[in-house]
Formats: structure tokens, C-alpha cells, sequence
């Protein structure tokens, strides 16, 4: 934590009260802890949340909103990917956007959208990039239809790099036991991938998803050490200590990113919990991903 | 006052630990204004024998005056390992141990198993508690050596049902906490606490109107899970949701009256 979020209100203990000690250990033992304003902390940084979803798990507009206004998130980049084994039809991602378009407009101070598409369908994933850009989004959004490293991705790519936007993609779960977890599909993309289409496009921005998602966050991590264009978000629900601190030490403070993916509390308290200077934090909460938007014009001021 | 019900010191086989000795896991404390923490051993999980960490525990407490303010440790017993009733005795006659921790998942019995009936029997019998946790790390990055299995909430309810009369701590909510009618209302009933440090504490406030607003406090599962995130859950319930009084109560009060201190 940052270090000086201490306040008034100290509380002695030390009055015998977990009942191990004799009357004469007693002496001078009484220790004065600070009590600790958690919340003027965790309001103090700005934040972009750089993985959030609109539709999964339940998620709304406001049940997003509920969450970033609690824990002082000012602005949520939010995308709908297509359901898990889909065919990833274009009317599937079109309606995939369209709940985006539709939470933008509605909420255009706190929400940065990002579309989602098949290159299987080159023409109509073309089409779905201009009409989304047309409404403002700011990046790209995918999942497991098609391995990110593929030859039918290289034409969007080329057109992210033209847009300057950074594109996102999922991460898969597991190397507990070697091998990816068995309900992975063939597509997806593993860390291997990101830095083979990473080195083929150094000018295109990736942004590897969820460390906390349940892959092996350590092994991600040493994967994507030296692919510099490739950032990674801290997003996930497993909240184990010192993925920060790893990831700090492996893809450094410049390439790490705040988010959520709906996992709200952990995703704000590891980046609380970790150690790390004030300045990095603030990298990572907001700085960061801030100076992505730069490139397009859409930063927050 | 803040006292974290759930936290550990020791060693994970798989995984390189901070914080997870007295010296640090004390300096954690004092960043974020933690009192005291309910600790046992992670060696205990792992030692086949598991009295010798609760031995190690016991004498890590006693290095320093400060520590035996602190700390409240439990004990790890494993009922079907030979001399287990001689382990408890002892741990809580001697070694000062405020309650036990079981992990079936990791020495291989069911919670209905009769010898874990048994102790745990004997430790309502001794008015102590009985702290189980859903998971001790998110099986889906551990280990290939590691178990794969974890629990939601309904998986504990056997051992509740078994014997409704003793004190329970269910600690890390990873998995699903939705019980049928029946069980939520044993649950409610029963003298069962639970921590804030797992990821399906999603809706706190939604928990503590479900299953009562005594029956939570603050947990970190530190120093496996990261130190702030349980406290977080707590320190951003809205008014609506949570006034300060509760907010105390889920702080320390809760736990207090449980452990009768």
C-alpha cells in the first residue's frame, strides 16, 4: 500500500487478551496500531478499468457502474465477445456490438467501447470496424474463434495499426497439469502466440488478458517478457499475492494494466496490496492505458 | 479494531510465498491496521505428521512477546492419521491453540468421515471452533502435483448437519455460496462464521441480508491471496448496504463474540 494512509484513532492492544502470557510477560508489551482510511486510499488513484464486459455473468450497465462508482473507477473499457463455441457468425458479433454502441451512447463520460468480430468473415469484419468506429470505440475486443497469430487475423491487424488502437485478447486457464485446462478449444490463443504476432507486427498494440484469469500467470508473464508491444492487464478473479509484484519484475511497470473483468475487488485491492512506488501505481491504474488512448485523441484529461 | 480471521505463515510447495512468517505478516498488519490474526500452519497441510507445525507454530509465537498479543494460532489435525486425539489434547492444553483447522481435501477423508465427526465433536465439546476453507489456492494455475478438487458452500454442510451444535469457521468462498432452503436455514441457525477473502464474496451486502449480518468478518487467506481485497469488500459497502456499526461488527465485533473474547 502506499504507505501513508495512517490516521487517527490508534488502538492498544496487548491487555492479555488471547490468554497465552503470565501477568509478568505482560510489561511493556502493549502496541499501538494505526487505524488505516482503506477508502481515501483506493479513491486517491484514478482508474481505467482496461477489460470490462457488458452481458457476462449478468453483467449491466449498472451492476458495472455499481461496482467502478464503489471502488472510484472512473472509466470502464467494456466489450461483448461472442458466446464460448459459437459459430461467430457476423450477425452474432453485429448484435455483440450493438449492446456496446448501446452502452456507450448511454454512458459516454464512463464507458470506452471495444467491438469484437470474426476474421473468418473478412468483408463483414471490415464493415463492423467501420461502423464501430464511426460510434467512437477505441479498440478491439476478441476471444477464441480464431487463434490471434493466424493469417486470417493479418488484415485487421494491419488495419489496428492504421487506427492506432490496441487490440485485446482472451487468455486461456490452466497449465496446472502441463497442458492448457481440457475445456479450452483448439483456438485459443496462449502466450506463445501473442509474442510469435507480436515480433511479425511490432507496430500493433496487444493487450494479453486476465494474468488472474487462472492461467499460469507466472509462466504468461515470463513468456511475454520481450515482446514490448504487448501489454498485459492484471484482470481476474484469482487474486493471488504477488502476481503483481511478479509481473512488475517480468513485463515491467510500463506494460502492465489495471482491469477488472468483472472481478471488481480483486482487481483494485492486489493493485492496493502490492508493493510498488506511488508512481507505478499510478502507471498502471490509469496512466497507462491513458497514454493508449492518446494516440487516438480519446484520452481522459 | 480489525481482526483478520484468516491467515497463515508457512511455506506453499509450488508457489513462492511474501509475507509469510510473524516479522512480515506482522508488517502487513500494521499497513493496513490489523490487530490481531487468527494464523495456523500451511506446513500442516503438507507434513504427513502434522503436529510438528503445529509445534513450529507454537514456538514461532513464543520468540517474541509482541507475537503472543498478535497472533491467536490453530491447530491442524488430521483424524485419520495415528495419535490425532493425542495431537489435539495437546495443542490445546499445551501449545495454546484457539481452535482447529481441518483440510480434508488434502489428507484424503470426507468431512462425514467418522474419525472427523469425532474431533470435531470434541472440539464443540472444548468450546472451540472448527475453521474448514472452500480451497486454498485457485486450483486452475497450481500445480500439477497439487489436488485439483475444491468446495462451494453446500460441500460443508454435511459436517454441519452432522453437528449442528458446534462452532464453525468457513473461510475462503471461492465457489458457489447458494444453499437450497433447508440449508440456508440450518446455516442461519447455527453458530457458523465466514470471511470476507474468497472471490464469490461478489455481493456482500447481498450475503449479509441472506444469511444474517453476524455471520461475517473480515478474512485475507494471507499470504496465499493478496492483504487487501477481503478488507475492501468491508470498507466499501455502501450505508445502505452496511452502517458503521455493522461495518465494526464485520471488522472484529462478529469474530469477538464468536471466540468469546
Amino acid at each position: 500500500m502506499g504507505g501513508t494512509v495512517a490516521s487517527a484513532a490508534g488502538i492498544l492492544i496487548g491487555s492479555g487478551l488471547l490468554g497465552f502470557r503470565r501477568k509478568e510477560e505482560m510489561e511493556g508489551a502493549s502496541i499501538v496500531i494505526k487505524k488505516v482510511d482503506l477508502m481515501a486510499e483506493v479513491k486517491k488513484y484514478r482508474k481505467i478499468d482496461s477489460h470490462a464486459h457488458f452481458g457476462l455473468a449478468g453483467a449491466t450497465n449498472l451492476s458495472n457502474l455499481n461496482y467502478a462508482d464503489r471502488l472510484g473507477i472512473d472509466r470502464l473499457v467494456i466489450s461483448k465477445p461472442m458466446a464460448p463455441g459459437s459459430k461467430g457468425l457476423p450477425e452474432e458479433f453485429r448484435a455483440c456490438n450493438d449492446a456496446i454502441i448501446s452502452a456507450v451512447k448511454q454512458y459516454p463520460d464512463r464507458f470506452f467501447g471495444q467491438l469484437t468480430l470474426n476474421p473468418t468473415y473478412r468483408t463483414e469484419s471490415f464493415e463492423e470496424i467501420k461502423r464501430c468506429v464511426d460510434h467512437g470505440f477505441t479498440g478491439m475486443k476478441l476471444y477464441n474463434h480464431v487463434k490471434i497469430n493466424s493469417p486470417l487475423f493479418y488484415p485487421i491487424i494491419e488495419k489496428f495499426i492504421d487506427l492506432k488502437m490496441i487490440i485485446l485478447m482472451h487468455s486461456p486457464i490452466g497449465k496446472a497439469r502441463i497442458k492448457y485446462n481440457p475445456r479450452e478449444p483448439l483456438n485459443i490463443s496462449i502466450p506463445e502466440d501473442f509474442v510469435d504476432i507480436a515480433k511479425r507486427y511490432p507496430e500493433a498494440m496487444f493487450q494479453f488478458a486476465h494474468t488472474a484469469g487462472g492461467i499460469d500467470w507466472e509462466d504468461a508473464c515470463k513468456a511475454l517478457q520481450h515482446s514490448p508491444n504487448v501489454y498485459v492487464d492484471l484482470s481476474g478473479s484469482n487474486n493471488i499475492a504477488n502476481m503483481v509484484e511478479f509481473a512488475l519484475r517480468y513485463i515491467g511497470e510500463d506494460r502492465l494494466l489495471f482491469g477488472c473483468d468483472s472481478s471488481f475487488y480483486q482487481g483494485v485491492g492486489h493493485l492496493i496490496s502490492a508493493k510498488m512506488t506511488e508512481a507505478q501505481r499510478k502507471k498502471i491504474f490509469f496512466e497507462n492505458y491513458n497514454n493508449i488512448l492518446r494516440k487516438i485523441g480519446k484520452h481522459v484529461d | 479494531m480489525l481482526i483478520d480471521s484468516n491467515a497463515y505463515i508457512g511455506h506453499w510447495p509450488f508457489l513462492q510465498l511474501k509475507y509469510n512468517n510473524f516479522p512480515a505478516l506482522s508488517e502487513r498488519m500494521e499497513e493496513f491496521g490489523t490487530d490481531i490474526s487468527l494464523v495456523s500452519s500451511l506446513n500442516g497441510i503438507f507434513y504427513k505428521n502434522t503436529q510438528f507445525a503445529n509445534e513450529e507454530l507454537y514456538g514461532e509465537i513464543r520468540s517474541k512477546r509482541a507475537y503472543q498479543d498478535r497472533f491467536i494460532p490453530f491447530a491442524v489435525i488430521n483424524p485419520i492419521y495415528n495419535g490425532w486425539q493425542g495431537d489435539f489434547e495437546t495443542s490445546i492444553t499445551k501449545l495454546g491453540m484457539k481452535g482447529i483447522r481441518l483440510h480434508p481435501i488434502y489428507h484424503g477423508y470426507e468431512l462425514d468421515n467418522p474419525a472427523c465427526i469425532e474431533l470435531v465433536k470434541m472440539t464443540r465439546d472444548r468450546g472451540l471452533p472448527i475453521a474448514l476453507s472452500l480451497r486454498m489456492v485457485d486450483t486452475r494455475p497450481s500445480s500439477w502435483l497439487d489436488v485439483e478438487k475444491e468446495w462451494s458452500l453446500a460441500s460443508v454442510m454435511p459436517i454441519i448437519r452432522a453437528v449442528p451444535d458446534a462452532k464453525f469457521m468457513i473461510l475462503n468462498l471461492a465457489n458457489s455460496v447458494v444453499l437450497d432452503e433447508k440449508d440456508t436455514s440450518l446455516l442461519r441457525k447455527s453458530n457458523v462464521i465466514m470471511d470476507t477473502s474468497g472471490r464469490n464474496v461478489l455481493d456482500l451486502g447481498g450475503l449479509l441480508k441472506t444469511y444474517g449480518t453476524e455471520k461475517f468478518c473480515f478474512g485475507t487467506h494471507s499470504p496465499v491471496l493478496d492483504y487487501c481485497t477481503g478488507l475492501l469488500r468491508i470498507e466499501s459497502l455502501r450505508n445502505d448496504e452496511a452502517d458503521e456499526n455493522t461495518k465494526d461488527m464485520l471488522r472484529a465485533g462478529n469474530l469477538r463474540r464468536f471466540l468469546g473474547m
